[in-house]
């Protein structure tokens, strides 16, 4: 009996202890101050050491948090001093000069000079990182203490706005050995991991480095990034105000993150469509006839996808060149209207008038898309033959290659990272190694040229494309952030993640 | 005694042994390019051939299998693929979350079921009917469906609780007690409908025998006889049956811990698995192991403590 009676009296205490925690907790909650920032994320670093693991895309903040780059994109885009305070060419762009701002250290003490720079560059360059490959053949020196050299063998034009992401983040070369760099970074960034109070791959705290260089620049005192997989879940943080920003990454969701009187920030950085790769017809003989690619692009309502995929949030479009770029053409976007009749005329004028199959790949994640891509192509004549290459195959098959056309969200980059992703004749989306002897000068161009001849070239470059029928995009996709009543945003325009620069308390 | 225990801790370590070859010829078969996973869309094939050779996939399964299990038993379970914590640390950190949760939630089944078990079968009637009846809802009611619902009422909508995330004892009772509440309700829900039912028809069982009405012959009072005896006797099997529950919150915990957002191992489960994150599977696979054969020791423990006549041999 006296067991009963302590129980009763725990369960009165813990009673107590809520009501205690429920008033407590509403006070101390405090978003609008410039206390704490909370954000939500989709996905947590895989490794803090830049040599293995990094990123920018939807893990930038925990980078940023960190870590400072050379340069630094502004929320509109451009790139703007940070680490390196100048940065320039020589004559056949092969030689790049940065000078230092002098007088960073990294939080563990060590100075941040031009031999940590080189350091730092080569880590990234001979690791393993998704984008270690942009910097593969680039040499590093430091000339003096503020200067370093990056030389190249011939000109990159990605080089500047790659130096503003993941290959331009330094971190401390004294942190290399540390049996723990994978999980407590050593940077010069505007905070400091608390490694005791995180909890790697959920929860990231970080403290305001106090002696940071840019104080200015940094607006809260801590910063809690909390990595939610789960949308739902992610609406219940945003509903029971557990965060200040949000990243959203299910749009059929805004409805009711606006309803709990969020703020919606949206940019466009991935397309969605399909990747006619075969271009040369080694593997399915039918799609070397642009004929064919032209009549695949026609066979699609993609307003109507637009709809039922994404609910309506992204535009429609039939170029794989970003908004933001100087390729751009919005008139591209009405070349292949949707005409299922005109289509299977252009098959027939091909010599398929009773159409034929394609072997694709599909992911159970993505259902509903590949049915509603082989419903579309049947209505052209072409039956589409679907294998499922299993978890954790999908890109490694498209990329063997195993396919001649798959259906594909792919991220849409500046332009000479665009080419050299999938465009380009050794880009990692160009499996088939597909090459056009136009496509090659107007590349060549874009490289070598002036900014006026690269502009044309690039524009060139992808009316050619789009004409060619090389892909058959459906729409950009909405990348969506939330943001509370208590704080600010400017939403960068390319990235997935904002900038941790570009929040701010309101009032 | 001794000789029992150690006897079932040595053959738990063949069925740990056993299960970790099989876990990691299950992953292998199901994995996919690891590297390319690690790595996403933006990785050339260079960059994924030099990753998969840093991380050994390139050898022969077996070599792996090998060269994982004699840093094993060394303590070394080596580091996450995909965010390079030391597994140990991974594990060890949210096995007390989970075991927050789960022990919490085998705690308040416990008590609860055989206090609504015990009234069903003393009281029979309407209160029998009623009891049965919330017995057979709360056994067809997924635990997932009632932790949603527990979110959008006890957290968004009242505020009283955390919706998302977990506060460690140690930073914060109150936030700790804010942040567990909600799971072990969601948890517990199913565990009580079965245990009741088990609880129940025990009790029914051996108050039908010949030594209760001795006992009520000798003027026993009813409450004595009940708690004194009847459970006694009706608690082995009652026992048996939330040890099962116990291994089967683990489980559910899995789904509950992602709906709340909370670090503990059946979140790390999901994310692993999927990810093919195989360091950190095994040391979870283990984990799992030795408590499933530790609980499993305690409760053969806490049988023969409870009833004599169950002998240890």
């Amino acid at each position: 009996m006296f067991r009963w009676k302590a129980t009763a009296a725990l369960a009165v205490a813990a009673a107590l202890v809520l009501t205690g925690c429920s008033g407590g907790g509403s006070g101390s909650e405090g978003s609008g101050s410039a206390d704490r920032l909370t954000l939500t994320a989709i996905a947590s670093p895989t490794s803090y050491d830049i040599g293995a693991g990094a990123e920018y895309g939807n893990r930038s903040p925990f980078f940023q948090a960190v870590f400072d780059t050379l340069l630094q994109k502004d929320s509109k885009g451009e790139i703007q001093p940070w680490l390196a305070t100048a940065w320039e060419y020589n004559d056949d762009k092969t030689v790049l000069t940065l000078t230092l701002k002098d007088g960073v250290t990294f939080t563990d003490g060590t100075p941040l000079d031009a031999s940590a720079v080189v350091a730092s560059l080569e880590r990234f360059r001979d690791g393993t990182s998704p984008q270690a490959a942009t910097l593969a053949g680039k040499e590093f020196a430091a000339v003096d203490a503020t200067t370093v050299t990056i030389t190249q063998t011939a000109p990159d034009p990605s080089l500047v706005n790659l130096l503003s992401i993941a290959p331009g983040l330094i971190e401390a070369p004294s942190s290399f050995g540390n049996a723990d760099v994978a999980t407590n970074p050593i940077g010069s960034g505007p905070y400091i991991l608390d490694t005791a109070s995180s909890v790697t791959g959920t929860t990231y705290n970080y403290t305001a480095n106090p002696d940071y260089w840019n104080k200015d620049a940094v607006k809260y005192q801590n910063l809690t990034i909390n990595v939610l997989e789960d949308p739902t879940a992610t609406l219940n943080a945003i509903r029971a105000g557990e965060a200040n920003g949000a990243k959203i990454a299910d749009n059929n969701t805004i409805s009711e993150v606006e309803g709990a009187g969020w703020t919606i920030e949206s940019n466009e950085l991935d397309f969605q469509g399909l990747l006619l790769l075969d271009r040369a017809g080694t593997m399915a003989p039918q799609l070397a006839d642009v004929k064919v690619r032209q009549a695949i692009n026609m066979a699609f309502d993609r307003e109507a996808l637009l709809q039922s995929l994404q609910t309506g949030y992204g535009t429609v479009t039939e170029q794989v060149f970003p908004k933001t770029s100087v390729a751009y053409d919005e008139s591209l976007d009405s070349t292949y209207p949707y005409d299922p009749a005109a289509a299977k005329k252009l098959l027939a004028d091909a010599g398929y008038p009773n159409g034929f199959t394609l072997n694709m790949m599909s992911t159970p994640a993505f259902q509903q898309t590949f049915d509603l891509v082989a419903q579309q192509l049947s209505d052209i004549g072409i039956t589409v033959n679907y294998t499922d290459p299993g978890t954790g195959n999908f890109i490694t098959d498209m990329l063997a290659p195993k396919y001649p056309a798959t259906w594909m969200a792919l991220e849409q980059n500046p332009d000479w990272q665009l080419i050299n992703f999938m465009i380009a004749p050794d880009a990692t989306f160009n499996p088939f190694k597909y090459e056009d002897p136009k496509v090659d000068a107007l590349i060549s161009t874009i490289q070598t040229g002036s900014q006026a001849e690269s502009d044309t070239a690039v524009k060139e470059l992808n009316t050619y494309l789009v004409d060619q029928a090389w892909f058959a995009p459906f729409f950009r996709v909405q990348g969506t952030f939330a943001t509370d009543a208590n704080t600010n945003l400017e939403f960068w325009p390319t990235n997935a993640y904002p900038s941790i620069f570009d929040f701010s308390p309101k009032n | 005694m001794l000789a029992f225990i150690v006897r079932r801790l040595l053959s738990g370590v063949v069925l740990i042994a056993v299960i970790s070859f099989l876990a990691f010829t299950l992953l292998y078969a199901a994995g996919g390019d690891i590297a390319r996973r690690i790595l996403g869309e933006n990785a050339t094939a260079e960059t994924v051939a030099k990753k998969t050779a840093e991380l050994g996939l390139n050898r022969p399964l077996l070599a792996q299998y090998g060269d994982w299990l004699s840093s094993a038993v060394t303590g070394n379970l080596g580091r996450s693929w995909f965010n390079g914590e030391l597994v140990s640390v991974s594990v060890s950190g949210r096995l007390s979350v989970t075991l927050s949760i789960v022990v919490g939630a085998t705690l308040v089944s416990a008590i609860l079921s055989i206090l609504l078990g015990v009234l069903a079968a003393r009281r029979g009637g309407v209160i029998d009917a009623g009891v049965q009846f919330l017995s057979l809802v709360g056994f067809a009611v997924p635990g997932f469906l009632i932790a949603l619902l527990l979110v959008l009422v006890f957290a968004v909508n009242l505020g009283w609780f955390k919706a998302t995330g977990y506060t460690p004892l140690t930073t914060s009772f109150s936030g700790w007690v804010a942040s567990v509440v909600l799971p072990i309700v969601a948890l517990s829900i199913g565990a009580i409908a079965t245990v009741a039912q088990q609880v129940r028809g025990s009790v029914i069982d051996a108050t039908s025998r010949d030594y209760v009405r001795t006992l009520r012959a000798r003027g026993l009072s009813e409450n004595s006889v009940i708690y004194r005896h009847v459970l006694r006797n009706a608690g082995g099997p009652a026992l048996a049956v939330l040890a099962v529950q116990f291994v089967g919150l683990l489980g559910g915990a899995v789904i509950v811990e992602q709906i709340f957002a909370i670090p503990g191992m059946g979140q790390l489960s999901v994310r692993a698995t999927t990810q093919g994150d195989i360091p950190v599977v095994m040391g979870l696979v283990i984990a799992f192991a030795i408590i499933v054969v530790v609980v499993n020791l305690l409760i053969d423990l806490a049988q023969a403590a409870l009833n004599p006549k169950v002998r240890l041999s």
